[in-house]
């Protein structure tokens, strides 16, 4: 039994197919890329799985639960964590703080959501930085705060959108550092959605390609390297990319 | 864990000495104050200002810590307030049962009204509920079963009487007005460190991150509208014993809503002592200034003051008073 | 059967005025997604202004539309640059509570200079004049209002598809970032929409004096209708206005004659409540 399973997902806005009939299948424990060029439905396909949008047509069984249509929170509660570009809740809030509200996911006492949230900074290294209001704080920083908000809510399958965007060489090397230890610590399931081929080839074990909404191409990620269909559609991009700067000078 | 509750109420250890010493400082100058002075305008003035902080306590839950504009804390006031009366004169009902019932009708009203409002954001939220509170107040000058325009007067009693609640000396009004706001205190020091406070700041700061972390928004909203209710039904039912008299003018106003707004604004939205500095500037500014200016027959410059602060406060300092406080301490 | 007839005549004329109200605040939002609380104001200055005008120099209160739309702009850009501006860079509260807090202002100004009493203007072209046709009543001062109202409506509904302005406007309505790379100065164009907002229902405030009395808390019932009006038609939407407003003209009027007149702005409110509830877009939403 997979852990997560879409079946079959379409999903157009005002007659154009953002997702069209797209099936794919994640194992408990498996870290998963997915990739593709700007406009390939990416973020679509991502937004439907954690509930933002419903979809037209299609299944989505979580744990072998239907949860088609389901609202974020309840995905979440179901154990879909999901991190955001920028992620940053309150500059009210100190970086503790912002953690304990997803402790306070799974538990109403606030000296255990306390407890989990300064573990959960220890596993991403912010133990330095709890008392530390977000605003002050540098984007690879404020990165990590995100990632430990969504782990505080103990998630199953985390889906992580575009973890390395903003980030430099070092910090993304770090970042994905970071992402296989909290792998290999917890087991956890990981579903990577970036634009960045690079990012996500050293850490999936499987990636799955997104092109005009459809699913192009699944498989380990030195076969899909050398996948023609996935060459075209990144450097068709890369070429149409050249000549429009080309173009404009 | 209703322990644990309840030490949280009363744990004011996390703050800075200042505020805790501000505290106690304001609990004695509540204690002694009918004691020290006599006069029976100040001491008008004096539970007034008890009354509007209970209110804005109350207001600030939603309207501070969760960033929605209710503007319509009058008509869970008036209903409480017309729940009361009604019991008391039709039926003849103890104060202290017909209480209950009257917060009971206001949470109600907030509960359902709530559940529909809150799918709606910002600014139809907020024109929503000034709608709704128009609605109530007609209704209410046109319905004669309480009243109408006319209004509702309540037995006087020869006697001072516990039970209905009416005292000649306005000290038992002052101290029952201190207790409930004390209550209105605790519960907001238990508030702020609730699951509840941390998923409503959360809501107000990002709605979509709030949701991706499990929080129901729809739910936490029209809870923490609810506990709006009940603290507006309570600061109702004291208003119809201490006054004795209400009509829709003056419990289901719009103006009683605007009041509790601006008053939570100026002093600081989102933050404990906000509501209670508000208060304790607009209040005896308003009656003072007001009588003042009306034994001179100029009418609405005290209203204009309240303006010009209020639009001052939005322009440069949203977080009132009490965000300029914490900004200069934060800077030392 | 007349009845009907002469209600629903007087709803449609009404309907043109809400229309010309409800025209400024769909401008205003439209550009910069901020909800104008003191509209209701700006009309309750118009009405003071052309009221004033005319009993202070007697002269023809039609005349006085050019002065009313110049005093509403000039009120607009002076709202918008003074206090609008900063709201914007604060949270939606600040927002909400901070054109709230211009909506007290103006209000308790009037009550501050003129008192709480009714005023209305007795002498003018159109006053207390009516013709009958047939069955139906027709009164001079609404027919006039109507059709002035419509011109107005007209004009401003051209004005944002043919002009350069309205092109800029409406650009800048749609995406603030891209109008400004475009070399639109956003800044005066969101200026310009409070100006236009202004002029707008100043004029529908000089229009309303010629049969309607003026007093310093009128401002939050023509506020929310406007808002209705607005909600009805779809916040930002032009065209929706106007539709809208001849439906709110109907509701209240027909409401008012057959549920009671009591009840006719309760009407409104309820009506608001529920397009925002049922249908948020509006008719024309965007």
């Amino acid at each position: 039994m997979a852990l997560l399973e879409v079946t079959d997902l379409t999903k157009d806005f005002g007659g154009v197919a953002a997702n069209s009939h797209i099936s794919l299948e994640i194992e408990k424990g498996e870290i998963i890329g997915l990739i593709g060029p700007n406009g390939a439905g990416k973020t679509t396909l991502f937004n439907c799985i954690v509930g933002y949008h419903k979809p037209d047509q299609g299944i989505i069984r979580f744990k072998d639960k239907n949860i088609t249509g389901f609202k974020p929170f309840q995905t979440n509660r179901e154990g879909i964590g999901r991190t955001f570009q920028l992620m940053s809740i309150s500059g009210d809030l100190t970086v503790l703080e912002n953690v304990m509200i997803g402790s306070f996911c799974r538990t109403s006492d606030r000296r255990i959501a306390r407890e989990e949230a300064s573990e959960i900074l220890n596993v991403v290294e912010l133990e330095k930085d709890t008392e530390a209001y977000m605003t002050e704080l540098p984007i690879a920083t404020q990165k990590r705060v995100g990632l430990a908000m969504a782990l505080a809510t103990r998630p199953e399958l985390l889906m992580l959108d575009e973890v390395a965007s903003g980030l430099n060489p070092k910090e993304t090397e770090e970042m994905v550092a970071l992402l296989q230890r909290i792998h290999e610590a917890k087991g956890l399931t990981l579903f990577v959605i970036e634009h960045v081929m690079e990012v996500v080839m050293p850490i999936s074990q499987r990636i799955i390609v997104l092109d005009g909404g459809q699913k192009i191409a699944e498989g380990k990620p030195k076969d899909i390297a050398n996948d023609e269909r996935v060459i075209k559609a990144y450097l068709g991009e890369k070429y149409a990319k050249g000549r429009k700067n080309r173009g404009s000078i | 864990m209703q322990i644990r509750t309840l030490k949280d109420a009363l744990s004011f250890g996390d703050l800075p000495a200042s505020e805790r010493i501000g505290f106690i400082l304001f609990i004695i100058f509540c204690l002694i104050f009918p004691w020290i002075i006599k006069g029976g305008f100040a001491q008008a003035v004096m539970i007034q200002f008890l009354i509007f902080c209970l209110y804005g306590l109350g207001w600030n839950l939603i309207g501070g810590y969760g960033g929605q504009v209710a503007l319509g804390q009058a008509k869970n006031v008036g209903m409480s307030a017309y729940t009361v009366a009604l019991l008391i004169v039709r039926w003849d009902i103890p104060f202290w049962v017909c209480t209950p019932l009257g917060v009971l009708v206001a949470t109600v009203e907030s509960f359902v009204l709530g559940y529909f409002l809150f799918r709606l954001r910002g600014h139809y939220f907020a024109i929503a509920t000034i709608a709704v509170s128009l609605v109530w107040q007609q209704l209410f000058i046109n319905w004669n079963f309480v009243g109408g325009a006319r209004g509702i007067e309540l037995p006087l009693r020869e006697t001072p009487n516990f039970i209905y609640m009416q005292f000649v000396s306005p000290i038992y009004y002052h101290y029952f007005a201190f207790v409930l706001v004390m209550i209105a205190i605790l519960y907001m020091n238990w508030f702020r460190k609730s699951r509840l406070g941390y998923q409503l700041r959360a809501i107000t700061a990002n709605e979509e991150v709030a949701e991706s972390l499990g929080i129901n928004i729809h739910w936490v909203k029209v809870k923490t509208y609810c506990i709006t209710g009940v603290f507006a039904g309570m600061g109702g039912a004291f208003y119809t014993v201490y006054y004795n008299y209400i009509d829709p003018f003056s419990v289901m106003h719009l103006e009683l809503s605007i009041m509790i707004a601006l008053m939570t604004m100026i002093g600081g939205a989102g933050s404990m002592w906000g509501p209670i500095i508000g208060a304790m500037i607009l209040i005896p500014l308003d009656r003072y200034l007001g009588a003042w200016l009306g034994g001179r027959g100029i009418i609405g410059v005290d209203f204009m003051i309240y303006a010009m602060m209020v639009m001052i406060i939005s322009a440069y300092e949203p977080k009132g008073i009490w965000g300029i406080i914490e900004k200069a301490r934060r800077k030392r | 059967m007349e009845m009907l007839l002469s209600t629903l005549i007087s709803a449609l004329q009404m309907g043109m005025l809400f229309a010309l109200v409800a025209l400024g605040l769909a401008i205003i939002f439209g550009v910069m997604n901020i909800v104008n609380f003191a509209h209701g104001e700006f009309l309750m200055v118009g009405m003071y202004t052309a009221f004033l005008t005319a009993t202070i120099f007697s002269i023809e209160p039609l005349l006085t539309l050019p002065i009313a739309a110049m005093v509403g702009f000039l009120l607009g850009i002076a709202s918008y640059y003074m206090l609008v501006r900063y709201l914007l860079k604060g949270p939606m509260i600040a927002q909400l509570l901070g054109t709230f807090g211009l909506m007290i202002f103006l209000r308790y100004l009037a009550m501050c200079i003129f008192g709480p009493d009714y005023e209305t203007l007795e002498h003018g072209l159109l006053i207390g004049k009516s013709i009958k046709l047939g069955a139906v009543v027709l009164s001079y001062p609404r027919l006039g209002t109507a059709v002035l109202s419509m011109l107005a409506f007209g004009i401003i509904y051209w004005m944002m598809d043919y002009t350069r302005l309205g092109k800029a406007l409406k650009a800048t309505a749609l995406d603030v970032e891209a109008a400004g790379y475009m070399g639109i100065d956003t800044e005066r164009m969101r200026g310009l929409a409070w100006g236009l907002g202004g002029a707008t229902v100043g004029i529908a405030g000089a229009l309303l004096i010629n049969f309607y009395y003026v007093f310093p808390t009128i401002g939050i019932l023509f506020c929310m209708i406007a808002f209705a009006t607005v909600a009805l038609g779809g916040f930002g939407s032009i065209k929706g206005a106007f539709i809208a407003g001849l439906i709110m003209g109907m509701i209240i009027d027909l409401g008012g004659t057959y549920i009671g007149p009591q009840y006719k702005f309760a009407l409104v409110y309820l009506t608001f409540f529920l397009v925002v509830v049922i249908r948020p877009k509006g008719l024309f939403g965007w």
